[in-house]
């Protein structure tokens, strides 16, 4: 929706195909570089002291006995590293964070919360010089839900922010007349739902490597996603000029959104490297990835909604209160495109928003694909399919009435481009068949009269940038060099995505080339343009479109040059497949390697050109179709079958859109099922913070996934219409669960995740 | 202390002098430079680190190096049969799009491996026990399923 023009059509060569991944071939050999295989000379090694108890104040802190162990080389503590109150998520083009941390702070506000840093020659020496250090606390009463956090007289966890244990302002929308339209209403539903704090689980936990030369030159190897917020960040905490701070990353073993805050250890390892003289190396363990990581918001919310007996929805009055743990992070930005994305989904005219983001003395909550519009989501989908039940209608009916439509104001305040929901819904149910499924027959099966069947219908929509939270800013450099290959370089993260090779695809289309003829540099922000990093589902989006942009540049400069060596004018000639050809007689040609190389009298040469990228937003759909199977025995939900719909606009990638649709599947069903990551609510302490005890969904439990894609609403904005993928999924498949378990059992859950003995109580309830 | 270790990775005759408490996964990663297997967890729990011990998948955190010696030892970086071709199963993973941020993917591919050398034709229920231990968080494995089915029947064509 940025541009009014069309859309160009074009017969594609490259784009819309699942070209080969060159980082997978790099990844199936074992070669792929990742953060934690660098090994520099003389490297030590950083462990964090951790502490075990969720609010105090440090009395004193003796590291004398850790700094006499045999190969300890640097202790740091609050009284011997910087104190700059800083962000957690430096997004540097948006005003929505909250200063609220310093690296290392007189004071605990979580339970493994870090209070000193050891640098030793060994992992093992490290740890063991951790227990050397003798920390006293004060300690000061704690608080663990926000309800409680939000009470006058709590105790306060900060001394920033508005108050109250705020993290900002709270977020109000209104639309209409809400308190009309309620009384003009047939029927009115309420309920409160609750989600509970999913962890997003990537298989690399955390890793960095700090490395400062003779001229005070930081080198920052770091698994993220977001390089040069990391870079501008370590660069504004540690007094540096951003010239001072280099930051690699080549590849990375996942985030999903939760590698793009500046950590803790990360300074550390910085300043731990800089006292000692020699490069750190610092690795979380798997428990370490939990505490000091980041899982996603649990949120509380009340939602009230009026509907005509038609099934029109009139009135919307929703409540969202997300709990932040014990610092902002990306509480402030979740709270807000959490609650605006409520202003949406199912068009409503009058509607009243508020959302809170309360601070508590557990583990940081942070960035998660889904990011706040899980919890909203969640809620608002639920409800949707309660209000059909009260009429007697098909829940697919009642969405696809209420569902979004072209020209309705979305959450970034733009109209909406395109029926895609519309048409996903609409085309789930034509393949499933979506009224006779609704009418089977119910009788279980007599050999296994205890497991129930049923359907359920979750939609969604996302969009593909961060506006207008974030501006964001794509750049793409693009080279033709003397041999008429092509390097792109591109600052976006190559999180395992297939990003790198949707651009490069990008860039071979719109040039006229062959695929493997661009080659890709990325992860070193010495080299190449700035990114605002990889987030908000938009890096197809947005750095292709810049990437499509310097390639247009890069491609007239190319026939401008082949037209002088073939004594044509430039607009006599065209360039397809890595050939240019005059257009009234095609047999006359050269290829861009001739183009580019010596002739007599013109030396080779290199073609250089940038693209630079603003862009608004658009949003991308889906509808999921779930078949659950409930145990009425051991209250076991498996879910069997899922049909998940898509509009992502114009298709880069195939495979690799469809991979991001099965993975978020697999994440969404493990929220909404299995997984939690559990704080004790009178200690603060982390119960489940390892892969066995936090359930993941692994090979037996997932279901059969046919994943369909449409072109339904392809967006200007966007490289050929494309729009962003990632986030979708894990939004959608949770409804669609909850939907189908009511469908199986009649009873109706309004939280995540729904565990075994919930669906057991629940059954003996209605039984009763 | 100390120990010398000698073993076969990969088909080569090697030592390693770890220390008695190192494990495989460390002494293979840190001391021999194999870097290809991951460490996910470092306490059994990912099948990250899988490798191949006499013929065996084991999670090499969970081996401590000294107990390698004498065996024969089986990493990501031996599954190539050449410097120019690729195990089936590295072709099928990468043409089915089964490996996206890669980190479980050296630990999958060598319990893959370790499946179709025992079971050449194995049944969907097989594979998902197959990787039962092993944890992939991005692809929600169905590409990973079809790329070993593929792999199957492209080396089950291969051997008739
Ligand atoms: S690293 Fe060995 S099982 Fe996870
Ligand atoms: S590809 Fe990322 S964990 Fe499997």
């Amino acid at each position: 929706m940025n541009v009014t023009t069309p859309i160009e059509q074009r017969d594609f060569k490259i784009v819309g195909k699942s070209v080969r991944r060159d980082d997978v071939l790099e990844k199936v050999t074992g070669e792929a570089e990742y953060t934690g295989d660098v090994k520099l000379p003389g490297m030590l090694h950083g462990k964090i002291k951790r502490a075990a108890i969720a609010h105090a104040r440090i009395k004193s802190i003796d590291v004398s006995k850790a700094l006499a162990y045999p190969g300890v080389k640097a202790v740091l503590t609050h009284e011997n590293v910087p104190r700059v109150l800083h962000y957690g998520s430096p997004h540097p083009r948006s005003a929505s964070c909250t200063k609220d941390q310093y690296i290392l702070d007189d004071r605990v506000r979580f339970w493994g919360e870090g209070v000193a840093a050891v640098a030793a020659i060994s992992e093992e020496i490290a740890d063991e010089a951790l227990d050397l250090i003798e920390v006293e606390y004060e300690p000061l009463p704690a608080v663990f839900e926000p309800e409680d956090a939000a009470q006058p007289g709590a105790p306060l966890i900060h001394e920033v922010g508005p108050g109250g244990n705020l993290v900002l302002d709270p977020v109000r929308v209104n639309r209409g007349d809400v308190d009309a339209a309620f009384a003009q209403a047939d029927f009115v539903l309420e309920g409160t739902f609750s989600g509970g704090r999913p962890h997003p689980a990537y298989m690399e936990p955390n890793v960095c490597i700090a490395d400062w030369d003779g001229s005070n030159k930081l080198t920052f190897w770091t698994s993220t996603q977001t390089s040069f917020m990391v870079r501008g960040i370590l660069a504004e905490v540690l007094g540096l000029p951003l010239t001072k701070v280099r930051v690699l990353v080549d590849h990375m073993g996942g985030g999903f959104g939760a590698k793009q805050d500046l950590f803790q250890h990360e300074f550390l390892c910085a300043l731990l490297a800089k006292e000692t003289r020699r490069p750190v190396k610092m690795e979380f363990t798997r428990h370490e990835t939990f505490v000091a990581g980041r899982s996603r918001h649990p949120c509380k919310i009340w939602l009230k909604q009026g509907f005509k007996n038609d099934g029109t929805l009139v009135a919307r009055d929703m409540k969202l209160v997300y709990d932040s743990g014990a610092y902002g992070s990306h509480g402030p930005g979740v709270t807000i495109v959490g609650t605006t994305a409520a202003t949406s989904l199912y068009r409503c005219e009058n509607v009243r928003l508020e959302g809170r983001c309360v601070y508590t003395n557990t583990p940081i909550n942070g960035a998660f694909r889904g990011y706040g519009v899980v919890q909203s989501y969640y809620a608002l989908d639920i409800q949707m399919d309660e209000a059909a039940e009260r009429i007697g209608m098909d829940p697919a009916e009642l969405k696809l009435k209420n569902v979004v439509r072209a020209g309705d104001i979305a959450p970034s305040g733009h109209p909406i481009l395109g029926h895609g929901l519309e048409i996903c819904l609409q085309h789930g149910m034509d393949v499933l068949d979506w009224k006779s499924l609704r009418n089977r027959d119910r009788t279980p099966d007599p050999k296994r009269p205890h497991i129930r069947t049923g359907w359920g219908i979750g939609c969604e929509m996302h969009g593909s940038s961060a506006y207008p939270g974030i501006k964001e800013q794509g750049n793409a450099t693009v080279k033709v060099n003397e041999d008429g290959t092509v390097t792109l370089l591109t600052g976006a993260a190559g999180l395992g995505t297939g990003a790198h090779t949707a651009l490069a695809q990008i860039v071979a289309e719109e040039l006229g080339v062959r695929f493997e003829d661009v080659g890709t540099i990325h992860g070193d922000t010495d080299v190449v343009p700035w990114d605002i990093g990889a987030f908000a589902s938009h890096t197809t989006y947005l750095v292709g479109t810049a990437a499509k942009m310097a390639a247009t540049k890069v491609r007239a400069s190319v026939l401008e040059r082949a037209a002088m060596k073939l004594q044509v004018k430039p607009g006599e000639i065209d360039l397809s497949e890595g050939n240019i050809f005059v257009k009234a007689e095609p047999g006359r040609f050269m290829t861009v390697a001739e183009a580019m190389g010596p002739s007599r009298g013109i030396p080779a040469a290199n073609i250089v050109a940038n693209g630079t990228y603003e862009p608004t937003k658009s949003y991308s759909f889906a509808a999921h179709f779930a078949e659950v199977h409930v145990d009425t025995e051991t209250g076991i939900v498996e879910v069997k079958r899922v049909i998940p719909v898509h509009d992502v606009g114009r298709v880069i990638h195939p495979i690799a859109a469809q991979g991001q649709i099965e993975g978020g599947i697999q994440q969404g069903i493990g929220h909404t099922l299995t997984e939690d990551y559990i704080i004790d609510k009178k200690t603060g302490r982390s119960l489940n913070a390892g892969l066995v005890d936090y359930k993941m969904p692994l090979s037996m439990d997932m279901p059969d996934i046919e994943t369909i894609i449409l072109e339904a609403a392809p967006d200007p904005g966007g490289p050929w219409g494309a729009k962003g993928v990632g986030e979708d999924p894990i939004i959608a498949i949770g409804p669609a669960i909850a939907n189908a378990i009511h469908d199986a059992i009649g009873v109706r859950f309004h939280h995540y995740p729904i565990t075994p003995e919930d669906i057991l109580k629940a059954l003996r309830e209605k039984g009763a | 202390m100390k120990r010398i270790v000698e073993l076969t990775i990969n088909g080569e005759p090697r030592d390693m002098t770890v220390d008695s408490c190192r494990s495989l996964l460390d002494a293979l990663r840190d001391d021999v430079g194999l870097t290809g297997t991951k460490k996910g967890c470092d306490v059994g729990d990912c099948g990250a680190c899988t490798v191949i011990v006499d013929g065996e998948p084991v999670n090499a955190c969970l081996m401590l190096a000294v107990e390698a010696e004498g065996r024969t030892v089986e990493t990501i970086e031996g599954l190539q049969p050449g410097v120019d071709t690729l195990h089936p199963l590295q072709d099928a993973f990468m043409r089915h799009g089964a490996s996206q941020c890669g980190f479980c993917t050296p630990g999958i591919l060598m319990m893959a491996k370790k499946l179709l050398d025992d079971n050449p034709r194995p049944s969907d229920e097989d594979i998902r026990f197959g990787l039962s231990g092993n944890i992939c968080r991005c692809t929600g494995y169905t590409k990973i399923f079809d790329a070993i089915k593929a792999a199957a029947i492209e080396m089950e064509a291969a051997r008739s």
